[in-house]
């Protein structure tokens, strides 16, 4: 397979969660060797890293984005880098909490569905990247 | 994501929608249960089978509807997840609270 890597530049409002779904559904098209369960756990762990950026900005006037996807041979990875102030999101190894609980979910979800997630501060900006391995092909 | 609320008999609410449970569709979702319960439709069966994608803020939303649900002495079930669903279901350690069921017959039936 070719490397593939596509980008999305995305602002909220008012665009929201929807605008990487269909960005998403552009990336499958191009890389239909992405077995159904990659797809389906990184387009999870984006969307829950997108909405979690998108939720914690709607305070401040909103937040631009660009999101760049690469699907190679090794698998799929992603970098989102935000405009909104540093510090709203706290990464740090978040566990599911209690079953009644509402929110606050999502962290955990990411770090279960990628191998990597990783936050770093860069000239003003909040870059976030996330990857995954291919699913080996014996299982 | 617009929510159809089907009722059946005295007490149940059959609520369906389609697209994407998420941080958009999630209130919503919350509004119509409210107002399914408020008629006294307290046994309330979510049919997700048009829902093809469901983030932490949709499952959110069916934990607080579920539990305005029991507040009202009555109960929410799941039913048909997708793939998708039922994995955001397994690994956030709700199964024991929705379970999900293989048809809304299924779902409403004792």
């Amino acid at each position: 397979m070719t490397e593939e890597r596509k980008s999305l530049v995305f602002s909220s409002p008012p665009d929201d969660v929807d605008a990487v779904h269909e960005f998403l559904e552009t990336v499958w098209q191009a890389n239909p060797e992405v077995s159904e369960f990659d797809r389906m756990a990184f387009e999870t762990a984006l969307i829950e890293l997108a909405s979690n950026v998108i939720q914690h900005a709607s305070g401040d006037g909103g937040v631009t984005c660009v999101l760049s996807v690469t699907a190679d041979e090794q698998g799929l990875a992603a970098s989102l880098t935000d405009t909104a102030d540093a510090g709203g999101i706290v990464l740090m190894n978040r566990e599911m909490p209690d079953e009644l609980s509402e929110s606050g979910r999502g962290i955990a979800l990411i770090q279960a569905l990628v191998d990597d997630l990783r936050y770093e501060r860069v000239e003003e900006r909040n870059v976030w990247t996330i990857s995954r391995a291919r699913e080996s092909g014996d299982d | 994501m617009e929510f159809q609320t089907e009722s059946i008999g005295d007490d149940i609410a059959v609520i369906r929608g389609d697209g994407r449970l998420n941080m958009v569709s999630g209130p919503e979702l919350r509004d119509t249960v409210k107002r399914a319960i408020d008629r006294g439709l307290v046994r309330v069966v979510v049919d997700l089978s048009g829902v093809q994608f469901m983030d932490s803020s949709g499952l959110g939303a069916l934990i607080a509807s579920l539990k305005s649900a029991r507040e009202s002495k009555g109960d929410l079930r799941i039913a048909s997840p997708s793939k998708q669903v039922s994995m955001v279901l397994k690994l956030s350690n709700v199964d024991s609270i929705l379970t999900p069921f293989g048809s809304v017959e299924e779902a409403y039936r004792d």
